[in-house]
């Protein structure tokens, strides 16, 4: 009987406490212009990596793509190293995964 | 020599910690020589690493100095591309019997002018021509001069109405009915037309956000340097859209040898940090999309306008956006101003002329591989009853009136669909639809007709004629670069597009008022690319079938006339009711 409540309380207490503690990672949007400096096509095609110069910081930023409409462009050089592009990108678990990457607009 | 003093000293140490113990202790001379190589390799340590400090500051040098080279080449900052094109193209056709209205009044001039020289008169009743209405040679002659100069003075459907019904300027219409100079239906064909083409294109990122971009291009036909070969020269032109090389359609319709600057444009993106951009000059606004497919080049992006609606070289401007949008990939607006005319200063009297202009707004809801669409709007203000063009059939034609107003709407879609057995298909449709908005305005040098109105001589009152068209087609790409294409598109009666820039020979497909059929064959070659990522060479074979339902394909002046009712009328272009191109290329992209 002792033993059921006491595992009772130490599961009210944590299910408490893991309401009061906010989740450590949740999905950040971040935005973001520059211009290519490195594109690596994984080997079986199904994703990639690009490494964007910022505009702003100079710094540089390396996504993840794994969607085919990009990686499409990427293999058939529609979208090449120097094309400048405007990425939004969740980086809530470090990967830094693309939401949309595409040229800056314009003509 | 430091490293050889090094290894020296580090070969003394080692082999010292080998020595006796005994030895070390007992001889304090040997103890104070392994303090004294301490000491000196205790040195030449800090010398290394000073020397290291150096190197990397030399690399750090280095590397500076190759960025700051990296930056200012030219490879940074400018990309050059272009293409050369050598077609062949195979022409045939089949006209309809009409009267050739500049022909007639020329040979009314001619004879006139040859009666009066025969017999300069002015007895009353001495004209061969003209004596029955009591005319004499010189009267005649003078009739006919201030019949032209009188017939220049209209302006308005009424004044033209009351011209035609005025007595002495109908006897002078029928009179010239004496001079018709009638063209026999016949079947005009060229063999072979050869022509070259070369395209320069430059890309400058001039600043952060700020590009420049600028085609050049030679577009001429083998063995002239003029577009005679295109424009029927010699006799009544085929179409409004092939009389001449005009300010819309230079580089895209074969002329001479010159380097035509075709684009040249400035482009300010990420304004305010959005995805908006202000673009200004002599604008991309030809071989827009679906029209990329069958020219076996890239997407326009956020450029061109839709091939069905508008294909002419614009000087103009575009507002754009692209808000990102879950599950509208690559969404894009904008808004596109064009002037199609400059007429010059308005304050003078004798200038009447408006500037023609363009406006449009374009919504892409979507615009991925697998599928794009676009809806369009355009209206085109103060059209013009005739471009400026230089040694036409008609001379040196110019605007002389503006007659309207035209709207056009459009909305279409394309995109390719993977692994179609063992290829990929492209697709696209497109519908159009044109209304017009005549003003009173009528053009007198071209007879009193209006905006898609009345006939040579025959004023028609203003009112808004709608047309409509679509266009569609598949390409099947093979996995050995062949890709194989159809094409159709239909124009109704009153169908009129602003696209005289396309790159058919005969003239604009889309504009035409009927139906056209289109066949080609792209092969690519396999050769790797070496000037850039997109450079490739190809062959196209193709065929197109024209079969006109009425006249007037690709002109907005006049209205439309039943081929089948052609029949001796007075036009001022030959009634085609059938053609035939079969064409090859050659192309090279770079």
């Amino acid at each position: 009987m002792k033993t059921n409540l006491t595992s009772l309380i130490i599961t009210a207490v944590l299910a408490v406490s893991a309401l009061a503690v906010p989740p450590v990672a949740s999905a950040e949007e971040v935005k973001m212009v520059g211009a290519i400096t490195k594109i690596k096509v994984a080997a079986d095609g199904k994703s990639a990596t690009a490494t964007l110069k910022d505009n702003k910081t100079s710094a540089s930023v390396t996504l993840n793509i794994a969607d085919d409409l990009t990686l499409d462009k990427f293999k058939d050089k529609r979208i090449v190293e120097g094309d400048e592009i405007r990425a939004k990108f969740d980086n809530a678990s470090g990967k830094n995964s693309s939401m949309s990457f595409k040229k800056t607009a314009g003509c | 020599m430091k490293k050889t003093l090094t290894k020296t000293l580090i070969a003394v140490l080692v082999s010292g910690m080998f020595l006796p113990v005994h030895a070390q202790v007992t001889n304090p001379e040997l103890l104070k020589r392994v303090e004294a190589l301490s000491a000196e390799l205790a040195q030449l340590k800090s010398q290394i690493d000073a020397g290291n400090d150096s190197s990397r500051r030399a690399t750090e040098d280095l590397k500076e100095q190759v960025k700051k080279s990296e930056d200012k080449s030219i490879g940074k900052w400018l990309t050059i591309g272009g293409d050369y094109q050598f077609r062949l193209d195979s022409l045939k056709g089949e006209t309809r019997t009409f009267t050739d209205v500049n022909a007639t009044f020329g040979n009314a001039q001619d004879k006139l002018q040859a009666d009066f020289f025969g017999n300069p008169s002015t007895v009353a009743g001495s004209s061969t021509y003209f004596g029955r209405m009591g005319m004499s040679t010189a009267g005649a002659l003078s009739a006919l001069m201030q019949f032209s100069q009188r017939m220049g003075g209209v302006s308005n459907y009424n004044q033209a109405l009351a011209f035609v019904s005025n007595p002495l300027n109908g006897g002078l219409i029928q009179g010239i009915g004496g001079f018709a100079v009638t063209v026999p239906s016949y079947k005009p064909n060229n063999d072979t037309l050869y022509t070259n083409r070369f395209g320069l294109d430059l890309h400058a990122k001039a600043t952060n956000n700020v590009s420049v971009n600028a085609r050049l291009v030679m577009y001429k036909v083998f063995g002239a340097q003029d577009d005679s070969a295109i424009t029927n020269a010699g006799a009544a032109p085929f179409f409004a859209d092939r009389v001449g090389v005009f300010d819309g359609t230079l580089s895209h319709v074969p002329s001479s040898s010159y380097l035509n600057v075709d684009r040249a444009y400035a482009t300010w993106s990420n304004i305010a940090d959005q995805d908006l951009w202000f673009s200004v000059g002599r604008r991309p606004s030809t071989n827009g999309a679906p029209g990329n497919i069958k020219l076996n080049a890239p997407g326009p992006g956020n450029g061109g306008t839709p091939s069905l609606l508008v294909d002419y070289a614009f000087d103009g401007m575009t507002l754009g956006y692209a808000p990102d949008i879950n599950g509208l990939t690559g969404a894009y607006g904008k808004i596109c101003y064009g002037r199609g005319f400059e007429s010059g200063f308005r304050s003078r009297p004798a200038n009447s002329i408006g500037d023609t202009d363009m406006l449009g707004v374009a919504i892409i809801p979507i615009d991925t591989d697998p599928l794009r669409v676009w809806a369009q709007w355009n209206r085109g203000f103060n059209i013009f009853d005739a471009p400026k063009m230089n040694n036409t059939y008609f001379g040196n034609t110019m605007p002389k009136a503006n007659l309207g107003d035209i709207d056009w709407w459009g909305v279409g879609a394309m995109g390719m669909i993977k692994n179609v057995g063992i290829g990929n298909l492209n697709y696209f449709v497109d519908a159009g639809l044109s209304i017009s908005r005549p003003n009173n305005n009528v053009s007198a040098q071209f007879g009193f007709q209006g905006l898609l109105t009345g006939g040579f001589f025959s004023p028609e009152a203003p009112t808004s004629k709608r047309g409509n068209a679509i266009s569609t087609g598949l390409r099947y790409d093979l996995p050995s670069k062949t890709k194989l294409g159809v094409e159709y598109n239909h124009g109704s009666k009153n169908w009129i597009t602003f696209a005289p820039a396309a790159n058919d020979m005969w003239t604009s497909k889309v504009g035409t008022r009927g139906d056209v059929v289109e066949l080609y064959l792209i092969q690519e070659l396999a050769n790797p690319p070496i000037s850039s990522f997109l450079s490739k060479t190809f062959f196209r074979l193709g065929f197109q079938y024209y079969d006109f339902e009425y006249t007037g394909s690709n002109n907005w002046v006049g209205a439309p006339v039943k081929i089948s009712d052609v029949n001796g009328q007075f036009m001022t272009t030959t009634p085609v009711a059938k053609a035939y191109n079969a064409y090859a290329t050659f192309e090279v992209k770079f």
